[in-house]
């Protein structure tokens, strides 16, 4: 008989404290390499955990509802039975190597610290015995910055001890927020809705409420103005159409264009590209041009980013943009894939619409929205003609953009897309 | 009467006030240090902590020679050299002096030999063998200590009956000893005249010995001196005392009285007094409250701005290490930083045999503020160690906070353990709980593993005991 081997979360892209959310194994199954074993909900997809070897499962360690990290144990395997001819080499090397004894313990202790490290606040645990979780050199250093160490609910410490950083965090935190978090705002009091006819309670998705907390907490923190403008896109329609109609191996959507003018914009206007530093006194510019595409799923929003979308062709884009937008409604999107964006693109112009105020992705600095083409009477000089027009959104946040960078901005996109020669320049 | 200005003025030359000079000095302040003696480090040094325990070092070694026979090893009746051993314990006092003055000289520290009272919220009167001098300063730390605890119609003249610094000096060993006060100064001083050869006897007024220590602490040390001492009545008043050619006559009262006896020599240690009326306080505007102590905040500041005080003169408990703490605290804030006393806990020690120690909640005080808590307790009969030591008495207790494991208190009884409460300070302070006890390695055989064994006693992981499963 072969030994037993671990099955553990590989590494997920950065996340932590996944939430299993379906487990497709039982003990006594055989598995083959690749099969889904589980599956998890992370920040903003799902994700499935592919068995790195096959074998059959002996024991499963996880649960549906458990929040794991990688490293974390998910089942044990008597690898080499079924009928699938696989290497006793696994995918993830990490998973294997480990020595069995020390690996034994680790995965509890993992789940355990996870708890402890969370968001919410356990304020017992620490309130209880009437003192803060420090060490007497944390206090005097709190006590240097007049800190008073109760106002922190946690620290990152081993056990929640707070450490010298958390007092700096908080600090830092306290300095660019003014005034601690969201606390002073009013909540929208609860109405019961019953009283006026039949309802029915549905719990938000994963990535509803996520996306919610996101908007709030932009919402808060960022003076967002949002600019209107149009683009005469009449000409760059035809040579769609046109090409389209060639039956190429990449259809072209209007978006990808989209995407070339703003990349363009981008280069022109470096500081479209950049983020606020935490404390709000400089300005992180981005050497890279990675563009964030908000696509519709069924469970709620996502932006899947496109990496380097400067340096592709349309055909490219247009590649990019349909293995991305696929994942993101199977919620297959792993987490890196929705990080890292220089701007973001919403595009309401396939449904319609005139014109809109998107919200920026934070901490992207601005936001292109895109609402439905529509043909317009246009004044040329002499007569009205018939001009395709496309209405263009741009949400900017004030602390680091003025009004009239945004306004050249939006302009610069739309004389490109009524041009598309100019993106070649 | 000649004058001089200083930044920092230290009334007291004890463990507060010299650390406090020190501190003041090496952050760049202009110290003067006033004290009555003609040496630094106060009553711990002189007539207190130090000497007590080399007297304390050779009751040990009586002991142990005592207890080897039974082992084996036999050295005959010890013989005493009252001289000697006098002038032993002067010399470690004194190599300590010596080096406290060096350790002032080279911080340009001045020390004025006097008696210090307040003229004005600024300046000092200095009554010293040289004439009298006023010492004006910018901000002054009030270091001036306590005293034993006279008790007024006791015949306090009588070269009989003794305080603890009377106790110290030796001068002879009486034949039979009371000793009034079953606290931490009297059994300490108990552990030493008996050593010596004086039959002991002591009367405490509340119902154990060392009064508010947890009572499964103090009752291995009862156990022992109730077979060592003549006598311990507890709960026992004494009513007066008479001097008599013969020796002091002493009556008791009490449900448990005992008749009235005579005894050779009787030490009061009944507590201490502090100093706080002496000092002409009122002068300079200080509040002093009605037992003579000076209220101070966490930064050691009197009602008075610039006027700071440490140590005995501030309040319970009257350690040196309390002391020392308070006066860095008040030379650091007089130096403009944002120090605080914020000790989670002073640990108590008591030198006697076997030693008792305690720091954090103590069970007692758990209970009484309804705190839940879990409780480890890990026997040093199942100690390797102890058992070496020909002792098997000792206990290592933890106390938990029930929810988070964390440490609140501990105490120990027994050989030593004076040197292992430091640990449990240590784990309070960083806030650690009794699984981190639990898996931080112990060297073996050492008489700390019982901390470690305590705290699993907590978290259930013992191995060295066998606990029954529920």
């Amino acid at each position: 008989m072969s030994e037993l081997i671990e099955i553990k979360i590989p590494d997920l892209g950065g996340a932590d404290e996944v939430e299993i959310v379906e487990i497709m194994i039982q003990s006594g199954e055989a598995v083959e390499q690749e099969q889904t074993l589980a599956v998890m909900e992370s920040d903003k997809a799902t994700m499935d955990l592919p068995a790195n070897m096959a074998g059959t499962i002996q024991e499963v360690i996880i649960k549906v509802g458990d929040k794991v990290s990688q490293g974390s144990l998910v089942a044990m395997l008597r690898p080499g039975a079924s009928n699938a001819v696989a290497e006793e080499k696994p995918v993830e090397p990490a998973a294997v190597e480990e020595k069995k004894v020390a690996v034994a313990a680790e995965p509890v202790k993992a789940a355990e610290s996870v708890k402890t490290v969370a968001a919410k606040p356990a304020p017992v645990a620490v309130a209880s015995s009437g003192s803060a979780h420090a060490t007497p050199s944390v206090r005097l250093f709190a006590r240097e910055l007049g800190v008073d160490l109760n106002n922190l609910n946690q620290g990152s410490g081993r056990k929640g001890r707070i450490l010298k950083e958390d007092v700096q965090a908080y600090v830092k935190k306290v300095m660019t927020e003014g005034v601690q978090g969201g606390a002073g705002i009013p909540a929208i009091p609860e109405v019961d809705f019953s009283q006026f006819g039949e309802t029915e309670v549905q719990p938000l998705s994963k990535i509803k409420r996520l996306t919610g907390e996101h908007m709030v907490r932009v919402c808060l923190n960022l003076p967002m103005v949002t600019q209107h403008d149009e683009a005469d896109i009449s000409e760059m329609e035809d040579f769609r159409k046109a090409h389209n109609g060639s039956k190429p191996e990449y259809k072209l959507t209007g978006l990808v264009f989209i995407i070339k003018a703003l990349t363009a914009a981008l280069k022109q206007f470096p500081q479209f590209n950049s983020s606020l530093s935490a404390d709000g006194q400089s300005l992180i510019y981005k050497k890279y041009t990675n563009v964030g595409i908000a696509v519709e799923t069924p469970n709620g929003l996502v932006v899947p980013v496109i990496r380097d979308a400067d340096q592709m062709s349309l055909n490219q884009l247009s590649a990019a943009l349909v293995d991305l937008s696929g994942k993101a409604r199977e919620g297959k999107l792993p987490p890196a894939a929705m990080q890292g964006g220089s701007m973001s693109i919403s595009s309401l112009g396939g449904i319609g619409g005139t014109a809109f105020t998107p919200i920026v992705n934070a901490p992207e600095v601005a936001i292109l929205g895109v609402s439905r083409a529509k043909m317009q009477p246009v004044w040329n000089g002499q007569e009205f003609v018939p001009r395709l027009m496309l209405p263009l959104d741009l949400t900017y946040d004030h602390r680091v953009i003025d009004g009239a960078e945004a306004a050249r901005f939006l302009v610069a996109i739309t004389q490109s897309l009524g041009d598309i020669r100019r993106l070649l320049l | 009467m000649s004058d001089m200005h200083t930044e920092v003025l230290i009334l007291g030359g004890g463990p507060g006030g010299y650390t406090a000079a020190f501190r003041a000095a090496d952050l760049g302040k202009q110290v003067t240090l006033v004290e009555r003696y003609p040496v630094i480090g106060g009553v711990c040094l002189n007539v207190g902590c130090i000497p007590s325990k080399a007297l304390l070092h050779l009751a040990h070694i009586i002991h142990e020679a005592e207890a080897a026979e039974s082992h084996g090893l036999s050295f005959g009746k010890p013989k005493i050299d009252l001289d000697k051993v006098r002038s032993w314990k002067e010399s470690v006092s004194k190599s300590l002096n010596t080096g406290l003055a060096g350790l002032a000289k080279q911080r340009n520290i001045k020390i004025v030999q006097g008696l210090g009272t307040f003229e004005t919220a600024n300046s000092m009167l200095v009554e010293g063998n040289d004439g009298k001098q006023i010492i004006t300063f910018d901000d002054v730390i009030i270091a001036a200590g306590s005293q034993a605890t006279q008790i007024p119609v006791f015949p306090n003249d009588d070269p009989r009956l003794w305080d603890s610094t009377d106790a110290l000096e030796l001068n002879e060993i009486p034949k039979k000893l009371l000793i009034v006060g079953g606290g931490i100064i009297g059994l300490e001083m108990a552990t030493v005249y008996d050593a010596l050869g004086s039959e002991i006897s002591v009367v405490e007024l509340m119902d154990q010995i060392i009064p508010g220590c947890d009572s499964d602490l103090v009752r291995p040390l009862h156990k022992r001196i109730k077979k060592q001492y003549k006598n311990i009545w507890l709960e026992t008043k004494v009513e007066g005392i008479k001097a008599l050619k013969s020796g002091l006559k002493v009556s008791f009262s009490g449900d448990k009285a005992p008749e009235s006896e005579t005894f050779d020599a009787v030490l009061i240690a009944v507590g201490r007094r502090p100093n706080g009326f002496k000092i002409g306080a009122d002068k300079a505007g200080i509040e002093v409250d009605k037992m003579g102590f000076i209220q101070v905040n966490e930064q050691q500041k009197t009602n008075v701005e610039h006027i700071y005080a440490i140590g005995d003169i501030v309040g319970n408990p009257m350690l040196a290490h309390k002391a020392a703490h308070e006066g860095k605290v008040a030379a650091e804030v007089i130096s403009g930083e944002k120090s605080a006393f914020d000790a989670l806990t002073i640990p108590a020690v008591a030198f006697t045999d076997p030693e008792i120690t305690w720091m954090g909640l103590t069970e007692n005080d758990a209970k009484k503020q309804g705190i839940e808590y879990d409780k480890g307790t890990f026997p040093w009969a199942a100690s390797g160690r102890s058992l070496s030591l020909g002792r098997n008495e000792g206990l290592t207790k933890i106390i938990c906070e029930k929810e988070t494991g964390r440490v609140l208190g501990a105490g120990m009884v027994g050989p030593n353990a004076g040197e292992l409460i430091s640990e449990a300070v240590l784990a309070l302070e960083m806030g650690a709980d009794a699984e981190d006890i639990g898996l931080t390695v112990h060297a073996h055989p050492s008489l700390s593993e019982t901390f470690a064994f305590a705290a699993e006693m907590v978290t259930g992981t013992i191995t060295d005991l066998y606990i029954k499963k529920k």
